[in-house]
């Protein structure tokens, strides 16, 4: 897995990859779907629900190896995954959490990350005591703890009030600034992708395919509501002729 | 409270029974509690009640752990529990009794009998609940543990004994009190020590006195392991459970 140089990046390669459906007939989810991120750099894969977004995700965090094709992982191949639940373990505390998944971490190191996300007041909290949007950012941050090759996000906006969805969109988007992790999001929403990533792919509908890629050339602390709108209004038109197609 | 006043109601009825009833058939709490004393004089209490104390533990930990393994075996690969469940129906279904009598015409009237006969009666139940709590394990948490590449001890300890300790607990309450029954048996059958070997003394005797004697102290006795051990760990266990969820999420 790990070439120098040349491993550095994440390249996923799905020739194809099929679900048995309730009636036994395979049905294809994914086809000759091919992209690949540079190191340090934060891509983002937009589709509409239900176009196997999450089957994706799940492929390239070695859940699921039943496909054909390939996925190399940045070097190290260490995997931060916040997936759309927080999947934290409910009977150990906030800080065990962290401590679980990161043995290695020290103690500074931990209680720093919980202050950036500003839980250390939640740290000997059960997950079962915090709201949502809390368990979401203990979630994040367990997966940075392990200090992660790649971090790779599932829909991690999804039912958040607009507020708290703007602000762990802030508070990543410094995140992924700061720290230079290589990180992989998945959202249904183009807009969050323009604000957050480096690299928007755009997937077509099923079976999935990366129908067109955007690069975002304005870095995220410059970004304006306008270069934003132009650039939406851009893969909206790239969207509309991947569904004429 | 209530506790303590039903026990005390329960106590008034055995006196009430008792005025109007054979001594010899049904001695009151008086005459009881007296022996009771006497056999902790001489000691002979504590020696048999001891003696089915260590037996009841060692069947116990010997029925818990196998039935916790297996149980947990078979609920995890299907292919297992598919060629076991037979047998594990044919054990569930085998009389006590048949256990405890094969044991010791195999293996002698010998301690390791008595014992493995006794977990051998509480292995199937100790497995079917543990194979229940297998079954239920969170497939979510599992993929966590599997991205997060925990190692295998700390996956045991953190994510799989936490969800299984429920069904722990279950299995010891339903679990202590079968055990301790089926002691009896044995060793009323074949041991020469215990509150059982003492209890068919006092059938020979004809003694309902002292069969009471010994009854009551081990009943208690294990109603304090209930009380004092049993539940104890079930709160502890459990104490993410119980507090309230807290406010909105934003800082």
């Amino acid at each position: 897995m790990s070439r120098d140089g040349a491993a550095a990046l994440l390249e996923v390669r799905v020739a194809h990859k099929d679900h048995a459906s309730a009636g036994g007939k395979p049905q294809r989810v994914l086809e000759n779907l091919c992209f690949s991120l540079p190191a340090g750099r934060a891509g983002a894969l937009v589709g509409p629900s239900g176009c196997g977004k999450t089957t994706l995700l799940r492929i390239i965090a070695g859940l699921d190896a039943a496909f054909s094709g390939e996925v190399t992982l940045p070097a190290g191949g260490r995997l931060g995954m916040v997936f759309q639940e927080p999947r934290l373990l409910p009977w150990r505390s906030v800080i065990d959490n962290l401590r679980i998944a990161a043995p290695q971490a020290s103690e500074a190191t931990l209680s720093a990350l919980l202050a950036a996300f500003e839980l250390s007041e939640h740290a000997r909290h059960f997950p079962g005591e915090l709201s949502l949007g809390l368990a979401r950012r203990v979630a994040i941050a367990r997966a940075l703890a392990i200090e992660p090759d790649l971090l790779l996000l599932d829909e991690p906006f999804v039912s958040l009030d607009d507020a708290l969805a703007r602000d762990l969109r802030a508070r990543i988007a410094a995140l992924i600034d700061e720290s230079h992790v290589t990180t992989l999001i998945v959202t249904h929403d183009l807009r969050e992708a323009i604000e957050l990533a480096d690299v928007v792919f755009l997937l077509s509908p099923r079976p999935a395919r990366v129908g067109a890629t955007l690069m975002i050339e304005t870095p995220r602390r410059l970004m304006t509501k306008e270069v934003a709108d132009a650039l939406e209004a851009r893969a909206r038109k790239e969207i509309e002729a991947m569904r004429g197609r | 409270m209530i506790r303590l006043l039903s026990l005390l109601l329960l106590l008034a009825l055995w006196q009430g029974a008792a005025v109007f009833a054979d001594p010899r058939r049904l001695p009151g709490p008086v005459p009881v509690f007296e022996a009771i004393a006497h056999e902790a004089e001489t000691g002979a209490l504590f020696t048999n009640l001891a003696a089915t104390l260590a037996r009841v533990a060692a069947s116990f930990l010997l029925a818990m752990s196998l039935g916790a393994a297996l149980g947990y075996a078979m609920g995890r690969r299907p292919a297992l529990d598919r060629l076991f469940d037979p047998w594990l129906v044919i054990l569930l279904n085998l009389p006590a009794l048949v256990v405890i009598v094969l044991a010791y015409l195999w293996a002698g009237l010998t301690e390791a009998a008595a014992i493995g006969a006794v977990a051998l009666n509480k292995l199937p139940n100790a497995i079917v609940v543990m194979r229940e709590g297998a079954r239920a394990l969170d497939h979510e948490l599992d993929e966590m543990a599997e991205v997060f590449r925990l190692r295998p001890a700390a996956r045991l300890r953190h994510v799989v004994l936490p969800q299984l300790s429920p069904y722990l607990a279950a299995a010891t309450r339903s679990g202590l009190s079968l055990v301790w029954k089926i002691v009896l048996v044995v060793e009323l059958i074949g041991r020469s020590n215990g509150v059982g070997f003492e209890i068919n003394m006092a059938f020979q005797l004809f003694d309902v006195r002292l069969l009471l004697a010994y009854a009551i102290p081990f009943v208690l006795l294990m109603l304090g392991v209930e009380t004092f051990l049993v539940q104890p760990f079930e709160r502890h266990v459990s104490r993410w459970r119980r507090r309230p969820a807290r406010g909105q999420g934003r800082a």
